[in-house]
């Protein structure tokens, strides 16, 4: 007989919009904290610990926040939203300052991806009208802009990465037509494309260091690609679902757990190393539309949350027993 | 001449030295005498005699000499030897002379003298014999030359004592036994001793020697035949696997060693030899050719061990059918017994008549044998498997017994996949489980030498998500007549799968509005088809009926039993009808308080101690501690006082039961259950027998158990074992629910061809379970009886 399903740990409430997106930042657990954009345009940051919003910071005029992230620390906070901006903040000493926006042009729900280059210098790549941007942040320095030639359509998702070996940037992207593409940063060009739904591609995450991803769409399927030693994407095996449309796919740092938030309202975990279905995770009403894995650097303390359009976040530990 | 005379010479000496050292009384005498025959020993300090000299000393006069040393055992002159004098002069003569004949002396004296310190020095030069390997001297004395020379009579006597050499210490010895007589260790002392012989056996042919292994041949077998051949090849067949692998002549010796062995030890050898020995390729070097060239071992190897038992592992098979496989000479003897398992498998007697455990045996060694065919050998015989596997799976599919379906379905599908290989297969729908997975397996004659695969997730153990189904758009009935409306007119299969759904629930949670159209949802439920194959639907319609027929038992009850027996009802519903109203008695039957309150869980049972009151002394103290200190799982802590709650099926239970009884010997058109309907008539049986059972102390139950007796009585010799397993089961329901004094009463006429039948089903039925039922009612009958006739029996004395 296997064991129940687990419950939350704890539930965070009190947004009173849908939960967009969700980032942690627990890299000091005394202080850990939770950022939570809603659909309202408000920046939560839950406190772990009280399990309370210390602030709520209202930055781009009440249209509804897409992506937020932190760079560094959890002092500098990058927001993105459908009022077409990207701002970053600066939290340090109870500050809510705005010290920088980017007008992005793109009103879709494409996230962001963040990715430290050298030490304090991180390389940004945002949605812009039918082109990705890339800027060096804190400078905010443009490096390019990539545009297919194709017509892939809108813009879903993006993950920027660093492959081993001294090569440039890479930047996996997945598009409207459900294409995935892998665009190498340095040379402005596709290297390979790839088919992997019949529907837009919503979600994807990768592993650079087994080069192996996931993606998902509309559909009941979860399907995963290698990338293989010429650069070319390979289709793998694909995981059905019982109910279709993933909004978000993450895999948690320790490349362990793939975990899915769904359109029926429940978090999904699988293995990563067969995407085999570990746990069906059932506590939202409504659609699932972010889930994130915590970067405690003890791995015993890592948490999962889950925000869902209920306007609830649910927190969870799982899987860290060992 | 010259032979005469050292003969005589020896013969002179010896008889001089035995007559001092049996009636001198001067120990410098004897140890003198001693000196002059030790000289005759092959070895040690005092060896002077010639080789012929030595010959004839062994010839004659060896064993007189032992026995004059064993007489001389309390002799004064013995006391007075040094301890090296003693190894020396007297137990040296045990150890080096002939080791045959000082094997009989030392245990002849053992036999003959009790429990003294004789006995002990005795037994001490026992084990010293076996430790200084004289055992596989004996065994290499008897190799060499063309052929052994002994007389019947001894060869059998010496054969008898190293077999039995446990069992004779065992019993003279008790309880002072020493451990390396025990039989584990003295037969794998007896299988290193085979080894040294063979090996020396090897050297000596290969040094171009005359060997002979009858001697060692018989051993084996007379060891295997009185059973221990477990702890003899437990070391030896390894060994002789390992020597054969690469030598020649080791493999020779051994198909040799296995020809010698007399055919009646054969069938022991064999046996024994098969379960030890790991892969075809091992068992085809140690056995050779022998199971084409005697007649014995080919009836044990391709009849006995595949058609008449059934307890081996599959590994057995494996390596068996294989070694027919290996060779050409042999591979006839694999179609020959390809088409006995054929026979067996697809007679309908053997289905019927032989345990389910044996038709998986003989299905695995028909798998394992199709799958070593090659493809000529397939062609020449696809007829006959046709053939086989078409009518075998008829009688198959025709039991009763589930899992002897679904072997049935299993062997076809593998069959019938060998058999055409590209034409349309035979699929069938089985629930996979440990049995099948086992028995399509064998149609890989050659599995993987670590079939376990470790599966890296394993560390991550998923939790249950049976929870997981499809999420639905629209909302569940709320009130039970919108449920039946659902059920009834709906073209939706959402809204049919929600009605079902929600059925039960809406049923228990008001039961007076479900009063109201009990019977109609009934009729709904029991005619609703699965027409939009609904996820787990036959347990969802069932459990709402269940809950129908508790809610409102007597009309339901009614309803159903009536449509039992009405015509236009398929086999499915029936059976249907039958559970339905077998789990519905069984919820009926439990008492009401236990569904309100959950079942505390068994920590909650620990009791603490109270702080207020005061204990009277320190026992008290002790006491409650160890009581609040102990976790009781099971059971809690102290048993709750019983709450007497009314049984509600008691006053039901007649209107469950007996409209079943009413017709079932009229048969109509389409439902005979006398006849070829027995898979209901053994699921009616074994409903009533439950319905029996659960009317235990109902005012009823006389009446009823009365009844069902009547009824099982003339269908106890029914040919299905379901059937003959339901009756058992009613009789057994009767003994235990019906009261002593109605019983006896009721079973007076027949009590004794009751015992008799009951008696005889214990001993002789093929099914195991009925077995265990009859022996199951005899106990309970004459509990019964016994309790009934005691207190009359009490009354007569007094």
């Amino acid at each position: 007989m296997a064991r129940p399903p687990p419950t939350p740990l704890f539930v965070l409430r009190g947004s009173g919009a849908p939960i967009n997106t969700l980032h942690f930042s627990c890299q000091e657990p005394s202080s850990a904290l939770l950022f939570s954009g809603s659909g309202k345009g408000a920046i939560h940051v839950w406190n772990l610990h009280t399990r309370r919003a210390e602030r709520v910071l209202e930055g781009h005029g009440g249209s509804s926040i897409v992506w937020v992230n932190t760079i560094g620390s959890k002092e500098t906070l990058i927001s993105q939203a459908r009022d077409k901006r990207l701002c970053t903040w600066n939290l340090s000493e109870g500050r809510s300052d705005v010290t920088q926006s980017i007008f992005t042009g793109s009103v879709g729900f494409c996230q962001g991806s963040v990715m430290e280059m050298h030490p304090q210098r991180w390389l940004l790549a945002y949605p812009a009208e039918d082109m990705e941007e890339l800027v060096e942040l804190p400078s905010g320095v443009p490096v390019c802009s990539l545009k297919p030639d194709a017509k892939l359509g809108m813009l879903m998702c993006v993950k920027l990465w660093q492959p081993d070996g001294g090569c440039g940037p890479m930047l996996l992207a997945g598009y409207e037509d459900g294409s995935l593409a892998l665009w190498d940063v340095a040379q402005r060009q596709i290297l390979s494309r790839l088919t992997t739904h019949p529907e837009p591609l919503l979600c994807l995450d990768f592993d650079p260091v087994g080069l192996r991803g996931v993606s998902g769409s509309a559909e009941r399927a979860v399907s995963s690609w290698v990338l293989d030693g010429q650069q070319n994407l390979q289709l793998r095996d694909t995981v059905e679902l019982v109910n279709p449309g993933i909004s978000q796919l993450r895999l948690r740092m320790d490349r362990r757990i793939l975990a899915s938030a769904g359109w029926d309202h429940r978090i999904r975990l699988f293995s990563w190393k067969k995407l085999k279905p570990l746990a069906v995770l059932q506590y939202h009403t409504d659609t699932a539309l972010c889930v994130t894995f915590s970067d405690h650097k003890d791995s015993r303390l890592g948490l999962m949350a889950a925000g869902s359009k209920d306007q609830r976040i649910s927190i969870w530990s799982v899987y860290n027993d060992s | 001449m010259e032979a005469q005379r050292s003969e005589t010479e020896v013969r002179l000496e010896v008889n001089r030295c035995i007559r001092t050292i049996s009636t001198s009384r001067d120990a410098v005498e004897v140890v003198a005498s001693l000196r002059t025959l030790a000289g005759y020993l092959p070895d040690g300090p005092h060896a002077r005699a010639s080789a012929s000299e030595r010959e004839e000393f062994d010839r004659a006069h060896y064993t007189m000499v032992l026995k004059v040393l064993v007489g001389g055992l309390h002799a004064d002159w013995r006391q007075r030897l040094t301890s090296a004098e003693h190894t020396e002069l007297w137990g040296a003569f045990f150890l080096q002379g002939p080791p045959d004949q000082a094997l009989l002396v030392i245990m002849d004296c053992i036999g003959t003298i009790g429990q003294s310190s004789g006995q002990d020095k005795m037994v001490d030069i026992l084990e010293l014999y076996l430790q200084n390997g004289r055992v596989g001297a004996l065994l290499w004395s008897r190799c060499q030359g063309p052929g052994s020379p002994d007389s019947p009579q001894l060869r059998e006597t010496l054969l008898g004592r190293m077999v039995s050499l446990p069992d004779l210490m065992a019993n003279r010895l008790y309880p002072h036994n020493r451990p390396l007589f025990l039989s584990a260790q003295y037969y794998s002392l007896l299988a290193q001793e085979f080894k040294f012989a063979l090996d020396k056996t090897c050297k000596a042919l290969k040094d171009g020697q005359d060997c002979s292994l009858r001697f060692v041949a018989q051993l084996l077998g007379k060891t295997c035949v009185q059973g221990h051949s477990e702890h003899l090849f437990k070391d030896l067949v390894p060994h002789l696997s390992a020597s054969t692998r690469s030598d020649m002549v080791w493999q020779r010796v051994c198909w040799r060693l296995m020809e010698d062995i007399p055919d009646r030890w054969m069938e022991s050898v064999v046996t024994g030899l098969v379960q030890v020995v790991t892969g075809p390729a091992a068992l085809a070097r140690i056995l050779g050719n022998l199971v084409v060239k005697n007649k014995k071992s080919q009836f044990v190897l391709t009849h006995k061990l595949l058609l008449l038992q059934y307890k081996y592992e599959t590994c057995v098979l494996r390596t068996l059918l294989g070694y027919l496989a290996q060779d050409r000479e042999r591979r006839p003897l694999l179609i020959q017994v390809l088409r006995a398992l054929c026979q067996a498998w697809s007679s309908s007697s053997s289905v019927r008549h032989t345990p389910v455990e044996q038709q998986l045996y003989l299905s695995r060694a028909l798998l394992l044998c199709v799958s070593l065919l090659s493809e000529a050998e397939l062609q020449e015989l696809r007829a006959e498997l046709m053939q086989c596997m078409l009518g075998g799976m008829q009688c198959h599919l025709d039991s009763n017994v589930v899992r002897i379906r679904r072997i049935g379905m299993v062997v076809g599908e593998c069959l019938s996949s060998r058999l055409n290989t590209q034409e349309a297969r035979l699929k069938f729908e089985y629930e996979q489980d440990e049995e099948t997975k086992e028995l399509v397996s064998m149609m890989d004659p050659f599995p993987p030498e670590d079939a376990v695969l470790t599966d890296s997730d394993d560390e991550l153990t998923p939790y249950d998500m049976s929870d997981d189904r499809e999420m639905t758009k629209s909302a569940p009935p709320r009130y039970i007549r919108d449920c039946l409306e659902g059920l009834i007119f709906s073209e939706d299969p959402t809204r049919v799968e929600l009605s079902l759904q929600a059925a039960e629930g809406l049923v228990r949670k008001n039961p007076s509005a479900a009063r109201e159209v009990s019977v109609e949802l009934t009729k709904v439920l029991l005619h609703l088809e699965d027409k939009y194959s609904t996820p787990s639907f036959l347990a969802l319609r069932q459990a709402a009926m269940v809950a129908l027929a508790v809610v409102d038992s007597i009309p339901v009850a009614e309803y159903l039993t009536t449509e039992f027996y009405s015509v236009n009802y398929s086999l499915r519903q029936r059976m249907d009808i039958l559970e339905v109203l077998a789990l519905s008695a069984q919820e009926l039957s439990k008492p009401i308080a236990e569904q309100g309150r959950p079942s505390l869980p068994p920590s909650a049972a620990v009791t603490l101690v109270d702080p207020q009151s005061v204990p009277s002394n320190w026992r008290q103290v002790v006491e409650q501690r160890i009581q609040s200190k102990t976790r009781r799982f099971g059971k809690s802590g102290a048993p709750a006082p019983v709450t007497a709650t009314p049984n509600r099926y008691a006053s039901v239970a007649g209107f469950f039961f007996f409209p079943l009884l009413q017709s079932y010997d009229r048969p109509q058109v389409t439902f005979d259950l006398l006849g070829s309907d027995h898979l209901v008539l053994g699921r009616l049986v074994h409903t009533l027998g439950l319905l029996m059972h659960l009317a235990v102390n109902a005012p009823v139950a006389t009446q009823m158990g009365r009844s069902l007796l009547d009824f099982v009585w003339a269908i106890r010799y029914h040919t299905d074992q379901v059937v003959r397993q339901g009756v058992l089961f009613s009789v057994c329901a009767v003994f235990l629910s019906m009261p002593g004094q109605c019983l006896l009463a009721e079973l007076s006429d027949h009590l004794l061809e009751t015992r008799a039948w009951l008696a005889d089903v214990a001993e002789g039925d093929a099914d195991a379970d009925c077995r265990t039922l009859a022996m199951q009612a005899l106990v309970l009958l004459d509990k019964s009886l016994r309790t009934q006739l005691e207190p009359s029996a009490l009354d007569l004395k007094s």
